[in-house]
């Protein structure tokens, strides 16, 4: 079926505001139709005063006139483009903004879920197919439905039994191609779904040119990308087909009509019910109808391919943030203090997923610092994600300032609760916009303020043009370690009650390491800090130390009392540390 | 743009050339589909020649199934020739999409490119279709062409003054649409960036939400989004009306054309045509008059669509960087039928690994004065190096360099004393293997992803799996080693992605290893482990890493200390205490924090 219904649900809300030009739209796309229909008459009548024998100069006017409605007509024709793109380019802007910010606010499961090619074909690839979808279904759809149905009017009063045949084969003709429609939309939906793979690989592919290369692996990639091909071709002969298909039924109604013509013209011509001139006007009305026909059905390909994207955008607003706000609390001021309690938590929901943390409590008091421990894939990444509400766990709750998180205003939490982690994300833009995150209401004072306590003002002159210059793509031209400067910044440009560093110095070299020293020590003063590293002298500021493994909390306590503690865990560490310090 | 740019009709017929038969037979098929309706206007005309006399009921019937057979005919023509067409336009596009994947393949792995990965996935998608577009619409042109040429013939044989007159309007098409072509072009350049711009931004946006969200930056994120669409929205209505505007200027000129001939028959219009002109004459006037200006009408739309391409062809010209622009339609080995070729894996074994040189070796970052300079180094069979440095010293840089994952601009390396052409090529396994800092894996299988096509046998990826400390983790994996990964299978951490980079690197049996600083991501034990089992296990290679920590570099036979893109010392850990002030502070920074 042709996706009318379930367009209009998803789209008339963000028409509404362009009601005006709607009408506007709706009044020009009239004034052509009704042009279209002027014509054939005037030349229907042309003939028939040419075979009367009447004078030369009563037939010029008309074929002047014929040719001023055939100029007027295709002006408004332009006219009606332009307001109809005007309004389907602004009005899916609005859903593609909508749907950006309903997607940025799903949860991280979500985004880990799918790849930034596969959004970007969601975002843009769908809604641009949309807004094709919009001009076409107005000024195509609606526009050449309107003239079919003039004409099959006129025809009526031409003959009725002419316009009655004519009705009934357009109506099988119609009703055929939705047919027809139903079985296609699945081949388009094949081909689009190969699709957003294969351009998810490609993106892969550009983000991984260094591993693939150096480990000689270009030859195995290019076979991957055969494979899709040669699973894509076949897709996509169908998806032509059915196009095909399509064509065939609006022709063979075309004939069908053709030879109603011969048929009917000739009798109805015999018994005198029709002049020439009608049976030629009838003729051309046929003609003329073989035209929106066809071009109706050329944009069934545009609407079949926004059924599906209209069923991907839906799934994707129906897809809900597993991140429930019960409550919207904020939060005060000041050093705040993190409770975990009898937090489980698996990255799935389903039962068969592993758990990476199982019952983990521990409580951090405003102000202090806690030094997080374990292994690898002991589950340390992980309780930072939930302290900053990326995740919720399954059971137990996670709770800053006694409030669970699901309890706290989004924004609030967002303001007081910073994270700095092993990737930096950068954008391809300057970097002022790469600390701000594109917020122009931070002042330059501020960001020199922030860059100048974090001793990177040297850094920042060295750069051709301050915060101006523009960070090319991928790491920018930065290195890692620079770039997790400039993550600091952003962290140091809000107030954060609490502070999470994920292995924040891992990318530091010691030098540079020191250099940050003071940088976070002013940080993290008069606030709540968690630590995590795999290495010791990542959290020789802390005042706790909790140790995870396999998900479990197998030691927590004060940092001092840890290290005097005969047999701890934390003591053993120290010394295996130590062990590295002598090595 | 460049003076020196080929024209855009060579890639035509470069396309054209891959494909003959394909293409011959699409030129048959569509020929004769934009032909057959000249028969249409034939029986119409004859239709109404004998309409005032009345029509026999036999010739009735012989029109009727004159049309009939007609209908059918022509449906399995455009069945037929919509299947090859689809066909050939997908073979035409993947061959240059694989191209393109295969020149950026080549290309130093790790140089900075000017677009974002979106970007590029755009000229993967965008231009090479606009590139398609033409090659499909030189198929219609002929058949539009050979039909209009028939059409004007046939009007001819009837009056050739009233056709002459006509034709007026329809070369004006051809005038107008020639004039247009750098307006097109110019709108289609803008409305190409502006969406250029928003799918780099989506792209960015998507690979860091999490940092996005952490920081609640979402709203502004959103806010440069809607900028974004604004600039593609003017761009995009200009752009589309322009179309509308040339659409109407084509559709114009069968209307022009049908009053031109209604001004010349007025007064010569007669049932029988003695006066000149019979009713049926004139239906078939004004039938063919539509079909030669639907062929003057996609002469006109193809010059604007090859306009449109070119500009797609010249930006796919600058992605080639630097290669000529015949690679993208080069003949490779792509098999869309059957089964593909098995590959010939016939590569002889490397002569033993003695030492490699670099000497004087440079690199600069464009824009920047960030880089390598001047660099000697020297890593012989079984030696263990290590590079360290401050921040931004230039150690990554180094590496990539002497692996040709960038393009050095002035010294040499040597391998086992030869000079090395093409690093790039080269610098590979079996002879060498590299793990970066950040190292990526794709969206397959874990064993996918750790033999990558190499034919490696149980035993060697298990003692791989174990070097890399990684035993433990696959076996908790629901699948094992089979277990997916990326976005549709599970996610893996940090550390495991790293073990999984440094096992891929092991299954390819390397002479020499190459590391990039491992212990953001390993802790010290998992470090430490990972160096005894890789020595046990694989006695004699070579291994040269960043890093620094002090047990690889006390381990090291020898350290290599960077600022400023610059070797400034080397020796042992124990000599470097003594010589060195930056390795001293290196050193120090490490023990210092471990003490207390």
């Amino acid at each position: 079926m042709i996706p009318v219904r379930a367009y209009f649900r998803l789209f008339t809300g963000y028409l509404r505001p362009y009601r005006r030009k709607s009408i506007a739209l709706a009044v020009v796309l009239i004034s052509t139709i009704v042009l279209q229909l002027a014509n054939p008459q005037l030349i229907a009548m042309f003939i028939d005063r040419a075979v009367e024998g009447r004078e030369v100069s009563s037939l010029v006017p008309i074929a002047v006139l014929f040719m001023g409605v055939a100029v007027v007509h295709q002006l408004l024709a332009v006219l009606a483009t332009y307001i109809a793109e005007q309004i389907g380019w602004s009005a899916t802007n609005e859903l593609r903004a909508e749907l950006m910010d309903h997607l940025l606010h799903l949860d991280m499961g979500f985004h880990k879920g799918s790849s930034p090619g596969e959004l970007i074909e969601r975002i843009d690839g769908d809604v641009t197919a949309l807004s094709n979808f919009f001009s076409s279904m107005i000024i195509k759809v609606l526009g050449n439905g309107a003239l079919l149905t003039g004409i099959i009017v006129l025809l009526w009063f031409e003959s009725w039994i002419v316009g009655l045949s004519i009705t009934v084969f357009t109506l099988l003709a119609v009703f055929g191609m939705l047919r027809l429609h139903g079985v296609t939309v699945p081949w388009q939906k094949a081909i689009r779904a190969t699709s957003a793979e294969m351009y998810g690989f490609i993106g892969e592919q550009i983000d991984g040119t260094e591993d693939i290369e150096a480990n000689g692996a270009t030859g195995f990639m290019v076979e991957r990308f055969d494979e899709i091909q040669r699973r894509w071709l076949p897709q996509v002969v169908l998806g032509w087909t059915g196009w095909a298909m399509m064509w065939i039924t609006s022709m063979g109604l075309y004939f069908f009509s053709l030879i109603i013509v011969y048929v009917l013209g000739s009798w109805l011509f015999g018994i005198g019910t029709l002049t020439i001139g009608s049976v030629y006007l009838v003729f051309q009305y046929v003609q003329m109808s073989h035209n929106p026909i066809e071009q109706i059905r050329e944009e069934l390909i545009d609407l079949q391919k926004a059924g599906a994207s209209i069923s991907r955008i839906e799934d994707l607003f129906a897809r809900e943030t597993k991140l429930v706000q019960r409550d919207s609390k904020k939060l005060p001021r000041g050093a705040l203090s993190v409770e975990f309690s009898g937090v489980t938590f698996r990255y799935d929901d389903e039962a068969g997923d592993e758990i990476v943390l199982d019952d983990v409590s521990f409580a951090i008091a405003p102000g202090r610092v806690v030094g997080l421990l374990g292994r690898t894939g002991s589950g340390k990444s992980t309780v930072a994600r939930l302290a900053t509400r990326l995740h919720e766990p399954q059971h137990g709750s996670v709770r800053i300032d006694g409030i669970a998180t699901w309890d706290i205003d989004r924004r609030s939490l967002r303001n007081r609760v910073a994270m700095v982690t092993q990737d930096v994300q950068l954008f391809r833009a300057t970097i002022r916009d790469n600390l701000t995150f594109f917020d122009a209401t931070i002042s330059d004072d501020v960001l020199l303020d922030a860059l100048h306590r974090l001793e990177l003002d040297e850094w920042l002159a060295s750069l051709p043009n301050g915060l101006d210059t523009t960070l090319e793509s991928g790491s920018g031209g930065l290195s890692a370690g620079q770039a997790q400067l400039l993550a600091f910044t952003r962290v140091f440009l809000r107030n954060p009650g609490v502070v999470v560093l994920d292995e924040a110095s891992s990318r530091l070299d010691p030098a540079t390491e020191t250099l940050l020293e003071r940088a976070v020590d002013h940080l993290l003063q008069d606030r709540t800090a968690i630590i995590i590293a795999h290495r010791l002298a990542t959290i020789t500021r802390a005042d706790d130390i909790v140790i995870l493994e396999d998900g479990h909390v197998i030691e927590a306590g004060e940092r001092r009392s840890l290290m005097e503690t005969e047999g701890s865990i934390f003591a053993r560490l120290l010394a295996t540390g130590m062990e590295e310090a002598l090595a | 743009m460049t003076m020196n740019q080929p024209p855009f009709r060579k890639a035509m017929f470069a396309l054209i050339r891959r494909q003959p038969i394909r293409y011959a037979f699409a030129q048959f098929l569509w020929i004769s589909i934009w032909s057959m309706p000249i028969l249409v206007g034939l029986i119409t005309a004859w239709f109404f020649d004998a309409l005032p006399n009345g029509i026999e009921t036999n010739t009735l019937i012989v029109i009727c199934v004159a049309t009939f057979s007609y209908a059918f005919g022509r449906s399995v023509f455009i069945m037929l020739g919509m299947r090859n067409h689809g066909s050939m336009l997908f073979r035409g596009s993947a061959m240059i999409r694989r191209n393109l994947l295969q020149r950026i393949y080549e290309l130093p792995g790790a140089a900075t490119l000017d677009e974002t990965p979106g970007e590029i996935v755009s000229r993967f998608r965008d231009d090479v279709e606009h590139i398609i577009m033409p090659f499909d619409l030189s198929v219609d042109i002929a058949g539009a062409g050979f039909a209009g040429a028939v059409a004007t013939a046939v009007l001819f044989t009837i009056d050739p003054v009233i056709t002459g007159v006509i034709l007026i309007p329809v070369f004006a098409v051809g005038i107008v649409s020639n004039r247009t072509g750098f307006l097109v072009r110019r709108y289609r350049i803008r409305a190409r960036e502006t969406t250029e711009a928003i799918t780099g931004y989506l792209g960015e946006t998507f690979a860091a939400t999490q940092s996005i969200k952490v920081a609640g930056a979402e709203e502004n994120m959103l806010r440069r989004f809607k900028v974004l669409n604004d600039e593609r929205r003017t761009m995009m209505v200009k752009d589309r009306t322009l179309t509308a505007v040339l659409e109407a200027v084509f559709r114009n000129t069968v209307n022009i054309g049908t009053g031109l001939i209604l001004l010349l028959a007025a007064g010569r219009l007669t049932t029988d045509g003695a006066a000149g002109i019979s009713i049926g004459e004139f239906s078939l006037f004004v039938f063919l008059l539509g079909m030669v200006t639907d062929a003057a009408y996609f002469l006109g739309m193809f010059v604007a669509r090859a306009k449109q391409g070119t500009v797609s062809f010249e930006r796919l010209i600058t992605t080639l960087r630097g290669a000529p622009w015949q690679r993208l339609f080069a003949p490779n080995d792509l098999r869309l039928d059957g089964e593909p070729a098995p590959v010939a894996d016939d590569e002889p074994e490397p002569e033993p690994f003695r030492v490699l040189e670099l000497r004087g070796v440079t690199f600069a970052y464009p824009d920047t004065s960030a880089g390598i300079e001047t660099v000697d180094l020297t890593v012989a069979a079984g030696e263990f190096v290590v590079v360290t440095g401050r921040i931004g010293s230039g150690k990554t840089t180094l590496l990539r360099t002497a692996l040709g994952l960038l393009p050095k601009s002035e010294g040499e390396i040597l391998w086992n004393g030869h000079r090395v052409e093409n690093p790039s090529e080269f610098m590979v396994p079996p002879r060498v293997a590299y793990t970066p800092q950040v190292p990526r894996l794709f969206s397959m299988s874990l064993l996918e992803n750790l033999v990558l096509g190499d034919d490696v046998d149980d035993e060697d990826i298990d003692e791989s799996i174990h070097i890399a400390t990684m035993t433990h983790d696959v076996d908790m994996m629901p699948d094992g080693l089979m277990t997916m990964i990326g976005p549709r299978g599970v996610r893996l951490s940090g550390g495991q992605i790293q073990r999984s980079a440094s096992a891929r690197m092991f299954t390819r049996r390397p002479q020499l290893l190459v590391l990039d600083d491992v212990s953001s991501a390993l802790d010290v034990e998992t470090e430490q482990l990972l160096w005894e089992r890789l020595f046990t296990a694989r006695s004699g290679v070579a291994t040269l890493v960043v890093s620094h920590r002090q047990p690889a570099m006390a381990r090291a036979d020898k350290v290599i200390v960077m600022e400023a893109g610059r070797v400034v010392a080397t020796g042992t850990a124990k000599e470097l205490q003594e010589s060195s002030e930056t390795f001293r502070a290196i050193w120090e920074g490490t023990s210092t924090a471990e003490r207390t």
